[in-house]
């Protein structure tokens, strides 16, 4: 219901008298509907006046006889002035705080969800296609080959994993991944997606010829670990090399990234070629053999 | 859940307790004024004035008649809880560093720190009568630890038989009190213990040690039945009385300082399940290291005191106790 908006907002400091020479009005203490309300005035530190409501509710509780008789003693010690109730100096209500459940079962799944989801949330800022407003360049869209179902059935595939690994992982969970849930920061090698075994060159496996894509025209922000969530999640990554300028750091635009399986790498190509990152366009294909090295 | 945070100390606190009914808690600091608050709603019933140094040390009687406190400046003091007035005193040679009422209410315990001179020492004197001749009375056993390692932590075993030590290496110890003879002596833990609380039976003894675990120990044999670790030192330790659980509290190490919210601490009381050994649950809140952790008798709340100078009460939610642990 509109209100005249030449009605003046006047600051309740205004309204109320001067009571004492600070210029605050008294406290007050007002008792409704079983709550004891307690108004205070005061100055702070710029010389402003601020008000504090506490509110407090009066609860009856029955107790053995011994404990409600304590409840009556009279206060000592320093708390001899007190008035009856909590003196806000000693007792304050904190923050919201609830207790983190940890268990060993929750915590593959959520390592392994939560890739995913930033990943999710990080595309869909990116690019927006003004088709069907998903995350890919509107080039003629409709649902230009998007992530979507690759995701869908990635989500698909992790419901039916959750099936075996809570027998296995709440046996012996790793006490380490308890340890670190409440760390946001996980290690590139550690990360779901993510090459645990190093990227050593000197492995006596022979990197996988034949499933190896190169992806090209990479944006000059790119990083392995980016590189890693993007492509990890097609399958499991054996290696990654980003060409990187040596002095800054930053990418040269081109990548290789090889696959424990072929069937991901096809998938990749077939999925990522043409996907948007960054501002750029990326290429991805099979990579030449003599070019892995 | 929305902790109150009692706000009565300016420097560490030492110790927190629950007296038997659970409707007060005390607790005591670096600074020289144990509280007694109402653990309904933290109201600070009062002070106890009188000690001129750290109190190490508290506890109350079964009545609540009583209040018991040790204090660095080398004073065992006894309180009426309900007036604050001291009752009595007794002086030892060095700090006292721990004081526990026995079960029924007549005898104490307390122990001594160890100085260059003075080995530490286990006292048991009896309380029946506190009065102004209190300081004067013999002690019913006194027990040096001459070149041993100092008692860090005692509680009060079967029945008022025994007494079980906890010692600055690690070692546990069992004395008989009819004879003073040392009866039994475990050395589960690698260093300090820190603390020793019994269940809410007297069944089990779950003690917090600086070598990052808890055990948990068969009250009568001393046999570790189960262990707690964690990465940090273990302050304080404590069983709930009425489901599978233990609370520990610790945290001596380097703080990771990038924390975002200031404004909730990052000190964190772990929850484990008693039989299965795992954590299942941690609460925030602390700015500094858990010293001390009670339960309350019901179980429905716990209270924690921190170095941060503050005794945070909580209240847990329906989800504590809805959380089954899945085996």
């Amino acid at each position: 219901m509109p209100v005249a908006d030449n009605e003046v907002k006047s600051s309740w400091a205004d309204d109320v008298e001067d009571i004492d020479g600070l210029g605050l009005p008294p406290n007050t203490e007002e008792y409704k509907n079983g709550l004891k309300i307690i108004t205070e005035y005061g100055l702070d530190d710029d010389n402003r006046k601020f008000k504090v409501v506490r509110t407090y509710k009066i609860e009856k509780r029955y107790v053995a006889k011994a404990i409600a008789q304590r409840k009556s003693w009279p206060k000592f010690g320093l708390s001899k002035e007190d008035k009856p109730g909590p003196n806000p100096a000693t007792t304050i209500v904190s923050e919201d705080v609830s207790m983190q459940f940890i268990t060993n079962k929750e915590d593959p799944d959520n390592k392994e969800d939560d890739p995913l989801m930033k990943l999710k949330s990080m595309q869909k800022g990116v690019v927006k296609c003004r088709i069907c407003k998903e995350d890919h360049w509107t080039t003629q869209c409709p649902y230009k080959d998007t992530l979507l179902p690759v995701q869908e059935a990635l989500n698909k595939a992790e419901e039916k994993k959750v099936g075996p690994p809570p027998a296995a992982a709440a046996a012996g969970g790793p006490q380490a991944k308890g340890g670190k849930e409440g760390s946001a920061y996980v290690a590139p090698a550690l990360r779901d997606g993510g090459n645990r075994k190093g990227e050593t060159m000197a492995m006596g496996r022979r990197t996988d010829e034949g499933c190896t894509v190169r992806v090209t025209n990479l944006s000059e922000n790119a990083r392995d670990s980016d590189l890693n969530d993007l492509f990890g999640k097609i399958g499991e990554i054996s290696r990654i090399f980003l060409s990187k300028d040596k002095n800054t750091g930053q990418s040269r635009g081109f990548a290789f990234v090889s696959y424990k399986r072929k069937e991901d790498a096809e998938r990749a190509i077939k999925t990522l070629n043409g996907f948007g990152y960054d501002h750029l366009i990326l290429t991805v294909e099979w990579s030449k053999p003599s070019g892995t090295q | 859940m929305k902790p109150l945070m009692l706000h009565g100390h300016e420097r560490s606190i030492t110790q927190i307790k629950y007296n038997r009914d659970g409707d007060l808690l005390f607790s005591s600091a670096k600074d020289n004024h144990p509280c007694v608050w109402y653990s309904i709603n933290g109201e600070r019933l009062g002070t106890y004035e009188g000690h001129q140094g750290v109190v190490w040390a508290i506890d109350v009687d079964w009545e609540t008649k009583r209040f018991m406190s040790g204090a660095g400046d080398n004073m065992l003091m006894i309180w009426d809880v309900q007036t604050g007035k001291a009752l009595g005193k007794i002086e030892a040679k060095t700090s006292v560093r721990t004081c526990n009422f026995s079960y029924s209410g007549n005898m104490a315990l307390y122990s001594t720190d160890s100085t260059m001179g003075n080995p530490s020492e286990i006292f048991i004197i009896d309380v029946r009568t506190v009065d102004s001749s209190f300081s004067t009375n013999d002690p019913i056993l006194q027990i040096p630890l001459t070149n041993a390692p100092k008692a860090t932590s005692m509680v009060w075993g079967n029945l008022d038989e025994v007494v079980i030590s906890g010692h600055d290496n690690g070692d546990l110890a069992q004395w008989d009190l009819r004879t003073g003879k040392k009866i039994n002596l475990v050395s589960e833990h690698a260093k300090s213990i820190n603390d020793m609380q019994l269940s809410k039976d007297g069944g089990f003894l779950i003690t917090a040690s600086r070598d990052c675990t808890a055990k948990l120990f068969d009250a009568d044999t001393l046999e570790c039945l189960k262990t707690y670790k964690t990465e940090r030192p273990v302050n304080s330790a404590a069983i709930s009385p009425i489901l599978d659980h233990v609370v520990l509290g610790g945290g001596q190490d380097a703080m990771d300082v990038t924390t975002t919210s200031t404004r909730v601490g990052k000190f964190d009381a772990r929850f484990f399940h008693l039989v299965f050994e795992e954590e299942f649950g941690r609460v925030k809140g602390h700015f500094g290291p858990i010293n001390s952790l009670a339960f309350h008798p019901d179980g429905k709340t716990y209270a924690s005191g921190g170095e941060d100078g503050y005794v945070r009460l909580h209240q847990f939610d329906p989800s504590y106790f809805d959380f089954k642990f899945d085996y």
